[in-house]
């Protein structure tokens, strides 16, 4: 097991390295120019930053929603969480408001994504605990809702922020520098690291409530921390860099292939992949059509809408 | 504190219990388990063995009453403590996570800091699976899934052990291996079982039967004093015709 999550490891660190150094221009590592030592440091380290912040939280809160929801068809967005951030951030960007500055969308991002959250954790709680069934039902029909509200929104406006609204909801990382890294880093890290602290926890929470108070946890005050975790994570992610889909889904099912379903080893594994694959995927967007750059979120839905029908295929993955 | 005998483990205190108060489930029940007892709960659906062992291992709390565990009220402990003395396998396993057998298994061991008793390989050897340990439990049958999770229950080690149905979906084999499993854990190592189940056949194996019906508990005692014709033509509301012959078997029929 080791052995693989060494490789998994320096996988990532070879991805992340090209990342930063390919692109629309090559960047020699061992002789660079002002000019390129000026890309790699505004530029591209901080979107290589970012994409790994991004992909981490999406990857490691789908393992922990797959888990606490206990469905494995679940993914961060499911919880109606991005649709209230977008809604929040394209309010912001079309009515052109700058209330804080260059982190003015992603602040509106994050207010909406947890105000969302504790609206979908209010209508999931039940008797003293969230009811898994009732957090998946409440985050699809607020995301529907929202995602309504956005496109009248959207349909209705004629502003130069349109374009940026629609980029920003695919999943863009060219906006992202330095300013937003440290919250950013924050509540990712907590969310994170919390998680893998309870991974034990997650586990029992799989086999069912009744059998997770067997092992020695309590359900319901398990369930509430770990859906904290997630929203705080997927805010924080939505709000650096829009909606980045099929992450949160692909990458905990990928990591099972390889490293089995516990997750003390699948928490871990799961942000490494995710930041990886989000760095992958930027490079993509940024290189094929360049100068033109396609959102990270488009190239990770192409990828992952594919994975996604293999796995309705596979009926061990999905259902008993 | 309890005021029961040095020996009991377990005991309930006119025991009242239901959802929202609404239909009463369990209505004001006594009972008292002592260390090393071999216990089925024999009733029909929804009579309320399920509820009675969901209150014994902490999962529901009563209404009205109260409920001690080795001397002390079961809500009085921490998680932790309470899984290390008593562990609870319910009626309905379902799971869609693809965990590996053995990744189960090992999670019996949660409870400990230091390795208990018995390790996950010869708990896998106790329910047959050791060759199953690396399979994906999605994969299996539901009787192999249940000998899966009846194996993580003995791992955990406690010394009360309430199992809801764990025959179900099990064969005739394993039914008989699974009982004789547990009897051998007593012999051994002192462990209580509470077995709810249905089948009469099956209960009479056990040292003491308790009958429930609507909640409350209307017979109690050896399989010998409980399988009677009467009382369980109360119990299930069926025409039962139970003959005991000589040679000491027993003749049910339905």
């Amino acid at each position: 097991m080791n052995w693989k999550i060494f490789l998994i490891t320096v996988t990532a660190i070879i991805i992340i390295t090209v990342a930063l150094f390919a692109g629309p221009r090559l960047i020699n590592p061992f002789v660079m120019n002002d000019t390129e030592k000026e890309i790699l440091l505004s530029i591209r380290l901080p979107r290589v930053i970012v994409s790994i912040l991004m992909g981490a939280a999406l990857g490691a809160s789908g393992a922990v929603l797959q888990g606490i929801l206990r469905n494995p068809l679940a993914d961060p967005y499911i919880l109606g969480i991005s649709s209230g951030a977008s809604l929040t951030a394209a309010m912001g960007i079309i009515s052109g408001i700058t209330l804080f500055g260059i982190v003015t969308i992603p602040v509106f991002a994050f207010a909406g994504a947890l105000c969302t959250g504790v609206f979908v954790g209010a209508m999931g709680w039940k008797r003293g605990g969230f009811w898994p069934d009732r957090l998946l039902l409440a985050g699809v029909g607020l995301g529907f809702l929202f995602s309504s509200i956005l496109m009248l929104i959207m349909s209705i406006s004629s502003t130069e922020g349109l374009r940026r609204a629609m980029l920003w909801i695919f999943g863009d990382l060219s906006l992202a520098d330095w300013s937003v890294i440290p919250y950013g880093s924050l509540f990712i890290a907590a969310g994170l690291s919390i998680s893998m602290l309870r991974a034990k926890s997650l586990n029992a929470l799989i086999l069912g409530d009744e059998l997770s108070h067997s092992l020695g946890f309590s359900p319901r005050k398990e369930r509430f921390i770990l859906f904290l975790c997630v929203s705080l994570m997927t805010a924080a992610s939505v709000s650096l860099g829009g909606m980045i889909g099929f992450i949160g889904l692909l990458i905990p099912h990928m990591a099972r292939f390889v490293t089995g379903s516990d997750n003390r080893i699948l928490i871990p594994v799961s942000a490494i992949g995710g930041g990886a694959i989000l760095c992958i995927a930027d490079l993509i967007g940024k290189s094929v059509l360049s100068p033109t750059e396609l959102p990270a979120g488009i190239i990770t839905a192409i990828i992952g809408a594919p994975y996604f029908l293999y796995l309705l295929r596979r009926k061990d993955v999905l259902s008993n | 504190m309890s005021s029961a005998t040095e020996n009991t483990i377990l005991e309930f205190r006119d025991v009242c219990f239901s959802y929202d108060n609404s239909r009463v489930l369990i209505d004001q029940i006594n009972l008292s388990v002592s260390n090393g007892e071999f216990i089925g709960l024999l009733g029909a659906n929804g009579s309320g063995k399920s509820t009675i062992l969901k209150l014994a291992s902490g999962i529901l709390k009563q209404a009205r009453g109260i409920i001690y565990l080795w001397g002390k009220p079961v809500h009085s402990y921490r998680n932790r403590d309470r899984a290390k003395l008593l562990s609870y396998l319910p009626q309905v396993l379902d799971i869609s996570i693809p965990f590996t057998v053995r990744e189960v298994v090992s999670m019996g061991l949660y409870p400990y800091d230091i390795m208990p008793p018995l390790s996950t390989d010869e708990a896998l050897e106790m329910v047959g699976l050791s060759v199953k340990a690396d399979s994906v439990i999605t994969n299996l049958s539901g009787g192999e899934r249940r000998r899966v999770y009846i194996a993580m229950t003995l791992l955990q080690g406690a010394g009360l052990v309430l199992l809801d149905e764990p025959l179900a979906n099990l064969d005739i084999r394993y039914q008989m291996e699974l009982l004789r499993l547990l009897k051998e854990l007593r012999a051994k190592r002192g462990i209580t079982t509470i077995m709810a189940l249905h089948d009469i056949n099956i209960a009479l194996q056990f040292d003491r039967l308790m009958v429930i019906k609507e909640g409350k508990i209307i017979g109690t005692g050896t399989s010998d004093e409980i399988v009677q014709q009467d009382l369980l033509k109360k119990a299930f509301d069926i025409d039962i015709e139970i003959k005991r012959e000589e040679t000491g078997g027993v003749y049910i029929k339905y």
